[in-house]
């Protein structure tokens, strides 16, 4: 008989303990009715706007052309999948993860590329559009290096056919954060490197070439103020994009010329950007970007 | 006797004889007479000299009454002394016949002086014997004439018709004389004496006339005048308990036929009356046990029948309730129980009308009754761990039966395997039983000469089942004797002992024909039919008169609430106290629990450095282990139950117990382990596990699992005859379990005869562990604190993605499809866009959202005949706006999630933190399907969704319709939506109700009794053929 009450008594321990008292449902609720609504956005505009970000993508190879080595530690570790619990942090790292897939393809990393791989997959599916995501033909490209074009192109097609989709859905704003989490990743890596090789002008313009995407993603930002996560991140990204401020980008115009060049006719810009970036402002933006970025990653 | 015993009676002999005149011839006649009886012939003188010393004989003359005054204090002095001794060593009977004869010493001259009578009215005393019972023995041996025999211990055996004296007993013989019989009561002993002219035989012996003799269990009186006056016939008239009983035992066996067509008996016929002990003897497999079997009604006999009171024992049962006792030659003792424990339940169950004091009162002296009070708190013990002895076992086991006193009781060789003094012990007890007025058949192997002296009859039986003998035991010697024509056939026992040597019968009966070189050969000399020839010729057995009144009986069988409890009660003390099967039930579990988690418990989390519950991809495999952990112990516990107390439950028969009290006080406990094993797997393996929140949840499944298991254990323990068929049936029975769990095969991919897309197949709801496992998933998914609060958005948010990403392309697909071939003619066409319209209005005829479409009634304007252009169009534009409104609902779920989560952070919670406790990723992923490629599936003319079935909602067919696919939140119940976790375990608890109701009336023993009673052909195969 003792047994039996020792035994209930433990049971009553083990259901009671545990339990972290939550708000209640009501409590929630009546949060709900004092957040305002946000206005509805034309879908064309975000669009429009989104058309003009190049893909991040682009980045990395511009990095793997300049011969830098590749550097696992730049990246966002697909470990730090499990904290992503709301749709903002999904998306935006689901971004991020985009390009880090891409920089380890570039440089033929497959092995890491299949983690990567495998996260993506995870958070497609999270955001409900892991259609897109045909993992076994991306694992069998992604495993084999000579398939790296085809890769590209298909991770490529598939950000854009995702954008698209998010949009017919009324989901852009997870367009914006994909997008806006890929190019942070790429500028992330970027300044990265830059900051390891101080003397590269190519890198330093590349970042100061940044200032006008970044100008348009705070531009689209804006319309998602009423969104709290979003407006968050949209204050970082406008202290970035004042730090970007102090970078002058001259334009030239010069009247292109036509040259022969092995008996074909070549027509020649003569037009010039100068990017005037000093190292404080490298730094700066790095030290920014940085801090976005952790805050964004973990 | 000692020597020292018979110098004492020597000398008390001595004394008395010379007491008032001294010896006279006659008396030292007597005394050498007697020494003759004890002594051989030389130490004979050695005695008579001592005699003759203390007796002061050849000395007469010198005594003067002065000294005889003073001797003869001496001498009583020198008496007392003696008889001390004398009370040190010889036993009560014994005693007594000292007593008688001393008096018939003193009578052998007639010289009662009262000097005389006074010395052995000391003696008497000294020797503890009543002063009534004195006097009647005085008289006995004193008495000329039997008018003087005026008691109710003598008995007259004379040629007239009625008794002389009033308190007499009397029965009529052909004798000339009287043949006086007198029961010393106080010991139980009876004495004979002859009072006339004939030369009777006692035993084969003559009797002298006016002599004492002993007359001792199973001795025969032959008179003259041809009558044979048995032991137990004369001392009938004594018992007035066998006078007031009122049974009649009358059976007639024509054949018996074994299952195999053997005839196991013929032609026998048994009549007794009540306080008989009857013993059955035979060569083995002449049908002993057969015969017993069949008496006690166990067996049917093919024809001819057995009746007690006039009532048949095998139609008319319920009669006879309570009047037959069986005691067979197997231990039937539940062996964890202690002597008295056992005596004690076996008591309860049959006298619910006693108190407590009562049954003890009744145990104690049943145990004292058997020599067992100083065992009454050891532990039964089993065969191969042995607690009390051998005899002490068969003691108790007679014990059982006795202690209801049943009126027939019947006893499988109850004493082989014991001493020659505990065989005594045993009949001894039978014997004193059968004088109380019970009928006792007793199966017997090689008696002792006592023990068999000690039967009232004897039935022999010879090889095929024939009755060879049914009379008096030792008149069967001189019967077979006589029928061989053998030397000295009228002695039946030793001249000079008074042995019987039973095996002679056998001899006889067996005797073998020798061959020319005096070899004996295999033929008999008188066939059994011969041997069964001759007795039926010989005997006639009268049947004894029909009593018509129901048999006496003490059973009172308590109610079968009652009984649940006293079974219980009586199995839960016998597991208590077995040690080794309490320590490995209650270790079983989790020990079982550690090794698993143990094994399966590994760095999970992300990265490799630490585990995390959230990330254990073993956890579903684990919820799948602790189902076969619980169906395992469920079984392994259950399935030896019945079959252990099988030869108990055959004995309880005789009482008539309800079955059903029975198999739940078997639950009872069983269902009580499991609560124990099942709660102890749980606590240890989520704590290890660290599986947060649904301990009780989980708890409940595995314990119904487990209870389900037991009932089934149960079944297959009842159903077969031996554990090792139960154990090999175990992996039977669990291996379609594991198979059709849901886990380890998914149910897509299973033979297309049994699986059915969307829906769980049929065989597999056979399966508790389906059910178990489906329960714990979901609620596993469902309920955990971290999902709990997200659920609802979820399954909403889940529901509204699929309608928008792939209902709605679907429907648009088929509606394209029907609106570019509605007009063709080809027949196969025109089945497909039926088939497209169908399954268009399958899907759209139940939706909710209207807009566009509320004035047009799906079911009449999209019929294949009036399906238009226009309405195609309408169609799909309304399709169109049915996937834009989904898809707000899907976006407003997302942000209303995306609120919550932002929510609960503010107020301080750690949303990751309680994922990682309470959610666990493999898990959800089962659930939600996400493997699956395809989402949206077309089977048998239905859309069939794929993914997510966790969030789905059950669309039944029918009220009864309560198949759904697997890992769907709720269940239709007769019409009312119940969720899955409830609903699954009241499936167990219903498959653990059939699986009763089948054990209950015992369906599956009968299914294995059909296939066992199939005959297969005997033919023989000769392997080697040659040519």
């Amino acid at each position: 008989m003792k047994s039996v009450i020792i035994a209930l008594a433990a049971t009553l321990l083990l259901v009671a303990c545990g339990k972290t008292k939550k708000p209640d449902e009501q409590a929630f609720l009546n949060s709900l009715d004092s957040a305002k609504k946000g206005p509805t956005i034309d879908e064309a505009v975000i669009n429009s706007i989104l058309e003009q970000i190049p893909s991040p993508l682009e980045i990395s190879v511009l990095l793997k052309e300049s011969g830098t080595k590749y550097n696992y530690s730049l990246l966002n570790s697909p470990d730090n999948l499990s904290k992503y619990n709301s749709n903002f942090k999904k998306a935006i790292n689901l971004g991020v993860y985009g390009t880090d897939l891409g920089y380890t393809n570039i440089y033929q990393q497959n092995k890491d590329g299949i983690k990567y791989l495998a996260s993506i997959k995870s958070l497609a599916n999270e955001l409900n559009i892991g259609q897109f995501f045909d993992i076994e033909t991306i694992g069998r490209l992604a495993t084999n290096s000579k398939n790296l074009d085809s890769l590209l192109l298909i991770t490529t097609q598939n950000f854009n056919s995702i954008n698209h989709y998010l949009q017919t859905q009324g989901r852009a704003n997870l367009s914006v954060l994909l997008l806006t989490g890929g190019w942070l990743e790429a500028m992330q890596i970027t300044c990265q490197v830059a900051s390891k090789n101080p003397k590269s002008k190519e890198l330093r313009e590349k970042i100061g070439e940044q200032k006008i995407i970044l100008e348009q993603i705070v531009l689209l930002f804006g319309f998602y103020k009423e969104d709290e996560n979003m407006a968050s991140l949209l204050k970082d990204l406008t202290d970035l994009k004042a730090a970007f401020d102090k970078i002058k980008i001259t334009y030239t115009y010069k009247e292109s010329s036509m040259e022969v060049v092995n008996g074909v006719a070549v027509i020649k810009d003569n037009s010039t950007t100068t990017i005037d970036i000093t190292d404080a402002d490298v730094q700066n933006i790095s030290s920014i970007t940085n801090s976005i970025r952790t805050k964004i990653a973990n | 006797m000692s020597e020292e015993i018979l110098k004492a009676l020597t000398q008390l002999f001595a004394i008395i004889t010379k007491q008032d005149g001294g010896v006279t011839e006659n008396e030292r006649q007597f005394v050498i007479n007697f020494f003759q009886q004890e002594l051989d012939q030389d130490t004979i003188k050695e005695y008579l000299v001592l005699y003759d010393e203390y007796s002061g004989y050849n000395k007469q003359g010198k005594g003067d009454d002065e000294k005889n005054k003073l001797t003869s204090v001496k001498d009583s002095v020198k008496t007392l002394g003696i008889c001390k001794k004398i009370n040190k060593t010889l036993t009560q009977k014994q005693k007594v016949v000292v007593l008688i004869k001393l008096l018939e010493l003193i009578g052998s001259d007639k010289n009662f002086t009262p000097q005389r009578i006074e010395i052995i009215n000391t003696v008497s005393t000294v020797f503890n014997i009543g002063q009534e019972e004195y006097k009647l023995v005085e008289t006995f041996i004193i008495a000329e004439k039997v008018e003087d025999l005026n008691f109710k211990d003598v008995l007259l055996v004379n040629s007239a018709e009625s008794k002389s004296a009033e308190n007499q007993k009397h029965a009529h013989a052909h004798i000339e004389g009287q043949l006086v019989f007198l029961r010393v009561k106080s010991v139980d002993m009876y004495f004979s004496k002859y009072l006339g002219e004939q030369s009777n035989m006692l035993n084969g012996f003559i009797m002298q006339p006016n002599k004492v003799y002993l007359f001792s269990h199973g001795s025969t009186i032959k008179t003259q005048g041809g009558d044979a006056l048995y032991y137990s016939d004369l001392v009938a008239h004594f018992n007035e308990e066998i006078k007031t009983t009122k049974l009649s035992f009358n059976a007639h066996i024509e054949e018996f036929k074994f299952p195999n067509g053997a005839i196991g008996l013929r032609n026998v016929v048994i009549s007794e009356g009540p306080g008989k002990l009857i013993g059955i003897m035979g060569a083995s497999g002449a049908g002993k046990t057969t015969l017993l079997l069949t008496l006690a009604g166990l067996e049917q006999p093919s024809t001819g029948e057995i009746k007690i009171n006039g009532f048949n024992i095998h139609t008319e049962k319920e009669k006879i309730e309570g009047v037959i006792g069986f005691v067979s030659q197997d231990d039937l003792l539940i062996e964890e129980l202690t002597v008295y424990q056992n005596l004690y339940y076996n008591a309860k169950l049959c006298f619910s009308h006693f108190t407590e004091k009562e049954l003890h009162e009744r145990v104690m002296n049943t145990l004292v009754n058997l020599g067992l009070d100083q065992r009454k708190d050891l532990t039964v013990g089993s065969v191969l761990d042995k607690k009390i002895s051998g005899g002490q076992r068969k003691r108790l086991n007679i014990a059982l039966e006795l202690i209801r006193e049943p009126a027939i009781l019947f006893l499988d060789e109850p004493t082989s395997g014991l001493s020659s003094r505990d065989s005594e012990n045993v009949i001894d007890l039978l014997k004193e039983l059968s004088l109380k007025g019970k009928l006792i058949f007793v199966v017997i192997h090689q008696p002792s000469s006592d023990i068999y002296k000690m039967f009232d009859k004897m039935i022999i039986m010879d090889t095929g089942g024939y009755q060879a003998y049914y009379g008096a035991p030792v008149e069967a010697v001189t019967y077979f004797k006589k029928a061989t024509h053998q030397v000295d056939s009228n002695r039946g026992q030793c001249e000079t002992c008074g042995n019987v040597n039973p095996e002679q019968i056998f001899n006889i009966i067996e005797s073998k024909v020798v061959d020319e070189y005096g070899q004996p050969t295999t033929k008999r000399k008188i066939t059994p039919p011969q041997w069964h020839d001759m007795y039926r010729t010989r005997f006639n057995v009268s049947p004894v008169a029909d009593i018509k009144e129901a048999p006496p009986s003490t059973l009172r069988i308590p109610s079968r609430l009652k009984q649940t409890v006293i079974f219980t009660t009586r199995d839960f003390l016998a597991k208590l106290s077995n040690k080794q099967y309490l320590l490995i039930n209650l270790l079983e579990a989790p020990l079982l629990a550690i090794i698993l988690t143990f094994i399966i418990k590994y760095k999970s989390a992300p990265g490799g450095k630490e585990y995390v519950f959230r990330f254990n991809d073993n956890f579903p495999a684990f919820l799948l282990m602790s189902i076969i952990v619980a169906l395992f112990m469920g079984l392994t516990v259950s399935a030896e139950e019945i079959i252990r107390d099988r030869k108990i439950l055959k004995r309880e028969s005789f009482l008539n117990l309800s079955w059903n009290s029975y198999l739940i006080s078997k639950l009872n406990i069983l269902f009580l382990l499991s609560a124990v094993q099942t709660f102890m797997f749980v606590v240890v393996g989520n704590l290890i596990l660290e599986i947060h929140g649904m301990t009780f949840a989980m708890w409940l499944v595995l314990f119904s699992t487990s209870c389900f298991a037991n009932v089934l254990g149960l079944n297959i323990s009842s159903a077969f005859n031996s554990a090792v068929t139960v154990y090999v049936m175990i992996p039977l029975l669990l291996i379609p379990q594991m198979i059709l769990s849901g886990l380890l095969f998914s149910f897509d991919k299973l033979n297309n005869i049994i699986s059915t897309k969307g829906k769980v197949p049929l065989v597999a709801d056979f399966m508790a562990s389906r059910w178990a496992y489906e329960a714990m998933a979901v609620y596993q998914f469902k309920n955990n604190e971290y999902e709990d609060p997200f659920y609802h958005y979820e399954r909403e948010e889940a529901k509204a993605d699929f309608k928008t990403a792939y209902l709605a392309d679907e429907l648009k697909k088929r509606n394209l499809f029907v609106l570019e071939n509605f007009e063709n003619k080809n027949d196969s066409v025109k089945a497909l866009v039926a088939h497209q319209l169908t399954i268009l209005l399958d899907n759209l005829r139940n939706e909710p959202f209207r807009a566009g479409f509320e004035k047009i009634n799906i079911e009449e304007d999209f019929t294949q005949l009036k399906y238009t252009k226009v309405k195609g169009m309408m169609l799909d534009a309304y399709i169109e706006e049915y996937r834009k409104h989904y898809q707000k609902i899907y976006n407003e779920n997302v942000n209303l999630i995306e609120k919550k989560m932002a929510f609960y952070e503010k107020s301080g919670i750690n949303i990751n933190q309680e994922k990682n406790t309470y959610y666990n990723e493999s898990l959800s992923d089962l659930v939600k399907n996400v493997s699956v490629k395809e989402r949206l599936l077309e089977y048998d003319g239905k859309l069939i969704q794929q993914i997510n079935p966790i969030f789905q909602e059950i669309k039944p067919t029918s009220v009864v319709d309560y198949r759904t696919a697997f890992f769907l939140p709720e269940k239709n119940l007769l019409g009312t939506t119940v969720s899955t976790y409830l609903f699954n375990i009241l499936v167990i608890w219903c498959m653990a109700a059939v699986c009763y109701l089948a054990l209950h009336r015992e369906w599956l023993r009968k299914l294995v009794d059909l296939f066992g009673n199939m005959k297969i052909p005997n033919k023989v195969t000769v392997p080697f053929r040659r040519k």
